[in-house]
């Protein structure tokens, strides 16, 4: 039980993918404009993460070594198809803000990494709690860089408009160059205030 | 033996792939079936809601097709014709853009413009779907459009965005696009 509880930590934080394992680096930056589609990717993301480290957990004595990677990427893909129907016929709005990033979550390295580095080498149980974890840890990583870069960029958060209309909107921030920008400052600031945990 | 072994292993990375393709692929045609109804009904809504946007006078709207183009005439109450719309595709700064223009072929005008789909950057490019740039295309004129900053005086005078001028430039070219097409099969003088 202990151990599970480690591994679902282990992805909010110490081994947060965005902030300190720095993967799945495109979508964190491309669609991190608004805090609706951060929200939305980290949680299609999370889903594919969840499902296929399941399945590829429950299968993995059965793939051989040669293939693994292929056959990981097929039942990612999967999910991930899966998940673009999904969304295209019950969240229009969404899928039309994400588009082709939807689709692009197959080739996310985040995915593949973990299915490589845990899932197919651990039991269900503990594959689950990676996960979730990461999953989350993925979620709350996006979210807070696109609340950061709409509020600066758009004036508003999550749609809701925030500063009125005097508020000059730093449209750069929601340009790439935004993006990376943001990114730097969250990952300088979290390694500080990994640094002060360690110094205390 | 090494090379009967060689044998039965590729046999098997074969078989593990096959076996975990056909799985996939069965399980998701079925979840093709189940979401491409609703995909469809929000597409069609959504080509409808543009039509009757577009077209704001028309009660009720028709498809015809012409030359193998495909056009949305829109009828009032009474059944006298108010319009003619088209879906116009071109290029934007990221990937397409998607139009439906609704003109008035007799009057020889734009009545508006819906941007159906685009993938233009927030905040700049996708400021083409706000309600001020698209007025900039109701009840123009047909003809060729020129983006001007500022304030419009001229009738052929589009106002651009700033920061998003390709994007603006791309629209125009859209939209004059679908001008052309439905000039040349509802003709002037009918």
């Amino acid at each position: 039980m202990l151990q599970l509880v480690k591994d679902f930590k282990n992805g909010l934080w110490k081994e947060n993918p965005v902030f300190v394992l720095v993967i799945g680096m495109c979508p964190t930056l491309a669609v991190t404009t608004t805090a609706e589609n951060g929200l939305a990717m980290g949680l299609a993301t999370s889903f594919v993460l969840i499902s296929s480290e399941i399945v590829i957990s429950l299968i993995k004595n059965l793939i051989p070594n040669n293939v693994r990677i292929p056959s990981f990427i097929l039942i990612i893909a999967s999910f991930v198809t899966f998940t673009d129907y999904f969304l295209k016929a019950f969240f229009p709005a969404i899928a039309a803000s994400l588009s082709l990033f939807v689709p692009l979550i197959v080739v996310n390295c985040l995915i593949l990494g973990r299915q490589e580095a845990f899932a197919s080498k651990n039991p269900v149980s503990r594959s689950i709690a990676d996960a979730v974890g990461m999953g989350i840890g993925f979620t709350w990583a996006l979210v807070i860089l696109s609340i950061i870069r709409e509020f600066f960029g758009m004036g508003s958060i999550f749609g809701l408009e925030i500063m009125g209309d005097w508020y000059p909107q730093m449209v750069f921030m929601i340009l790439p160059g935004g993006a990376f920008i943001t990114l730097g400052i969250l990952v300088a600031l979290m390694n500080y205030i990994n640094q002060q945990r360690g110094n205390s | 033996m090494e090379n009967k072994n060689d044998k039965k292993s590729m046999f098997n990375l074969i078989k593990t792939l096959t076996i975990i393709g056909i799985i996939s692929g069965l399980a998701l045609s079925f979840v093709f079936q189940w979401t491409q109804p609703h995909i469809a009904e929000h597409e069609r809504q959504a080509l409808e809601k543009s039509i009757y946007t577009v077209l704001s006078d028309a009660e009720e709207y028709q498809e015809v097709e012409k030359n193998g183009l495909i056009f949305y005439e829109g009828f009032d109450q009474h059944g006298s014709q108010v319009g003619v719309a088209y879906k116009s595709t071109g290029n934007g700064f990221q990937g397409e853009i998607v139009i439906m223009v609704g003109t008035d072929p007799r009057q020889e005008k734009i009545l508006g413009i819906s941007i159906l789909q685009h993938q233009e950057t927030p905040g700049l490019g996708a400021r083409i779907t706000e309600e001020q740039f698209k007025n900039n295309f109701s009840d123009k004129p047909f003809g060729d459009y020129e983006v001007v900053t500022g304030s419009t005086e001229e009738p052929y005078e589009v106002e651009a965005i700033s920061g998003a001028t390709i994007s603006v430039e791309n629209v125009v070219q859209i939209v004059e696009q679908a001008v052309e097409i439905i000039r040349k099969e509802y003709g002037s003088g009918v």
